[in-house]
């Protein structure tokens, strides 16, 4: 898993590389506890590069979420790919998040 | 981690779509995986039942030919006939088809299998009809659980279990993952079908089947996001995927949906075996 | 936890007909003990509430536009073409169309209901929620005429024909979620109030009406249940539920009831006051 951080107007880019899941989750988890910890809770994360998410990889996505929403941030999707979309569709994700087809709409959305 | 991880196997409603489960036990014991325990629901059932009792999956495509065939929906036209001028007299044992003929092909598969007989642990779920809630059975006539379990409301008559009445566990969890969690599972592999929505409707009755796969559908998306983080291992969803739909009798289509099958659990494959690896 | 500056408040109305209405006995309370809304969220019989709530009309102002609106009447006229779709088939094709009322009625009286407003006109945020026939998916309405919005969100199955809302069919947004929740999450709500019921169970099947009428009960609870379950586990913050209790039967036309429900609205409401208040600091 390869995570690049970019700040664009205040908000947080995060674009990950590679498959979220058990294995990679410790290390997701903790590059998110550092954006919170540096104050950065507008958050995007960039999906672009995701080919997979399991039931473990969910479950850091929203602990992220409700971290950063409970400090009056956010984290919002964009760039998802069909067979993430499929899992995030199918677990009730895109009820309860905001998704976007590329970070420039998410980073906009934030305004 | 050196101990061995529990694997629970959860196939969901589906009707004839799931005999993929074929597929799937296909993939799990060419890869070796061994799997503990089976759920099943609806259809799933009656797949899971014969995986629980490691039958060939061979045996299974054979068997969902006899099975899904239309004379299980003998007396159908007449009900919804009667049920137009008035003259149909329904309440809460009924159903639109006479059951007598699906309750004989079934018996004939399943006959007196107790749920101590099969090799793994095995559960149905189904859902009460008064109640309205879930129901998951795990002991006495296999035949009776399966039954019950299938018996999609309005067209199946419901089936009397200890006293409750029972119907198509879709109602109620229709890709039951918490039984699974319940029973200690560290990886349950979860084979799910969401129902196929309709583009036209021409009846009254499509308007009706529609509305009721919008409920079912909705209620699969909303367990499984429940369970996803309820539950603290992974849950692996394999769930098949066909260009156009695939209708209650289409017998000639048994093989491409164990293909199907087949296809979705090997796209799987690599993220389980890490896991179990792991 | 990290507590919230200034937490922004939902209150979110699941479906549940005229029992929806005790959500004005909780807006009594929360008026009384000045504790403001940031958006409002409704389904089904819920989105009436939600949406006289959000024009900022008192319950009295609320209480007389119900019983204007819903009456017996608006489901008194049967739909002549649903009818001939029943009997001839051949001759008046079916389509999604369909609903056994028609429905011009309820449409005019929700459009003089609401004196044609637009979402824009809210004095608080406002959200309806509906289900797309074609997909099955939750539809949330947060732009154009409330009326609308209101029409589609109650397109109770079989009986008012599905609306169309901006080239889309839409049928009740119970369908998809009986107590939308997920949407005040999606809006950036954090404390979420959620009023909500359950669909009634019949006494006796003895019609394939009734039998059709359970079933849609047992799918709708179920649904309603897993939903709430995912909800809580999905938000940051807290989601309060106020289940008003009726001992009396509410059905879809009883408005002579009203003051009642929002008796029992305002009861409920107050059994939460407490640790709502705790939460917010008051």
């Amino acid at each position: 898993m390869e995570i690049i951080d970019k700040q664009v107007d205040g908000v947080t880019i995060l674009s990950l590389t590679g498959s979220i899941d058990a294995m990679t989750a410790p290390q997701i988890t903790e590059f998110i506890q550092a954006q919170i910890a540096k104050g950065n809770t507008k958050l995007v994360a960039d999906l672009k590069g995701v080919d997979y998410t399991s039931s473990a990889g969910l479950r850091v996505l929203l602990g992220a979420i409700k971290e950063t929403r409970a400090q009056s941030g956010d984290l919002r999707l964009a760039g998802i790919q069909p067979d993430v979309q499929k899992v995030l569709n199918l677990s009730g994700f895109t009820n309860i998040l905001k998704t976007f087809a590329d970070p420039d709409a998410a980073v906009a959305s934030y305004k | 981690m050196g101990d061995k991880k529990r694997i629970t196997l959860v196939i969901g409603s589906g009707g004839i779509k799931c005999v993929a489960a074929a597929g799937l036990w296909r993939v799990l014991q060419e890869e070796g995986i061994t799997i503990d325990s089976v759920v099943g629901c609806s259809g799933g059932s009656m797949y899971g039942a014969l995986i629980a009792n490691h039958v060939d999956e061979k045996v299974m495509g054979e068997l969902s030919r006899t099975l899904w065939t239309s004379d299980i929906m003998s007396g159908y036209t007449e009900s919804l006939k009667a049920s137009k001028d008035g003259s149909l007299r329904f309440n809460e044992h009924s159903g639109l088809v006479d059951d007598s003929v699906m309750n004989k092909k079934l018996r004939e598969v399943y006959g007196d299998l107790k749920f101590s007989d099969l090799q793994i642990p095995f559960k149905v779920v189904a859902t009460d009809l008064l109640a309205g809630g879930k129901v998951v059975l795990s002991e006495g006539s296999v035949f009776e659980a399966i039954r019950a379990s299938l018996a999609i409301p309005i067209i199946f008559p419901p089936w009397d279990v200890n006293g409750r009445l029972l119907i198509d566990g879709a109602a109620s969890d229709p890709l039951p993952i918490d039984v699974a969690i319940q029973d200690g599972a560290d990886i349950i592999i979860a084979m799910g079908f969401p129902l196929d929505y309709r583009s036209r409707f021409r009846s009254m009755t499509a308007v009706q089947e529609q509305l009721n796969s919008i409920y079912i559908n909705n209620i699969l998306t909303s367990t499984y996001a429940f369970y996803n983080l309820a539950h603290h291992a992974e849950i692996f969803p394999v769930i098949p995927e066909f260009d156009g739909t695939v209708s209650m009798f289409d017998v000639d289509k048994i093989p491409l949906v164990i293909e199907r099958g087949e296809q979705a659990a090997r796209k799987q494959m690599p993220h389980i075996k890490r896991l179990i690896l792991e | 936890m990290t507590t919230i500056d200034k937490p922004r408040i939902a209150l979110v109305i699941g479906s549940g007909s005229v029992k929806c209405a005790a959500a004005l006995g909780l807006m009594k309370v929360f008026e009384r003990e000045k504790i403001g809304l940031d958006m409002v969220v409704g389904c089904s019989g819920g989105s009436i509430y939600a949406s006289l709530i959000a024009l900022g009309w008192s319950v009295q102002k609320a209480t007389d536009t119900t019983l204007k609106m819903w009456t017996r009447e608006v489901t008194a006229k049967r739909n002549t073409r649903a009818l001939l779709q029943l009997a001839l088939p051949w001759l008046v094709k079916f389509d999604e169309t369909f609903g056994l009322i028609d429905d011009s009625l309820v449409n005019r009286r929700f459009r003089e209901g609401f004196a044609g407003a637009t979402f824009a006109d809210m004095k608080i945020p406002l959200f309806v929620t509906a289900t797309d026939l074609y997909n099955g998916e939750q539809v949330i309405m947060s732009e154009g005429s409330v009326a609308e919005a209101v029409r589609a969100s109650i397109s109770i199955p079989f009986i008012f024909p599905p609306h169309k809302v901006n080239s889309r069919y839409l049928v009740d947004g119970f369908q998809s979620d009986p107590l939308p929740i997920g949407v005040a999450i999606k809006e950036g709500a954090d404390i979420i109030i959620a009023m909500g019921f359950e669909s009634p169970y019949q006494d006796r099947i003895t019609s394939l009406m009734r039998y059709n009428f359970q079933m849609s009960s047992v799918t709708s609870n179920n649904l309603l249940k897993t939903n709430y379950a995912f909800h809580n586990l999905a938000h940051h913050s807290e989601i309060i539920p106020i289940l008003p209790e009726f001992e009396h039967k509410i059905k879809l036309f009883d408005t002579d009831k009203l003051p009642y429900v929002i008796e029992e609205g305002e009861r409920a409401a107050e059994k939460q006051l407490p640790f709502i208040k705790g939460l917010l600091g008051i």
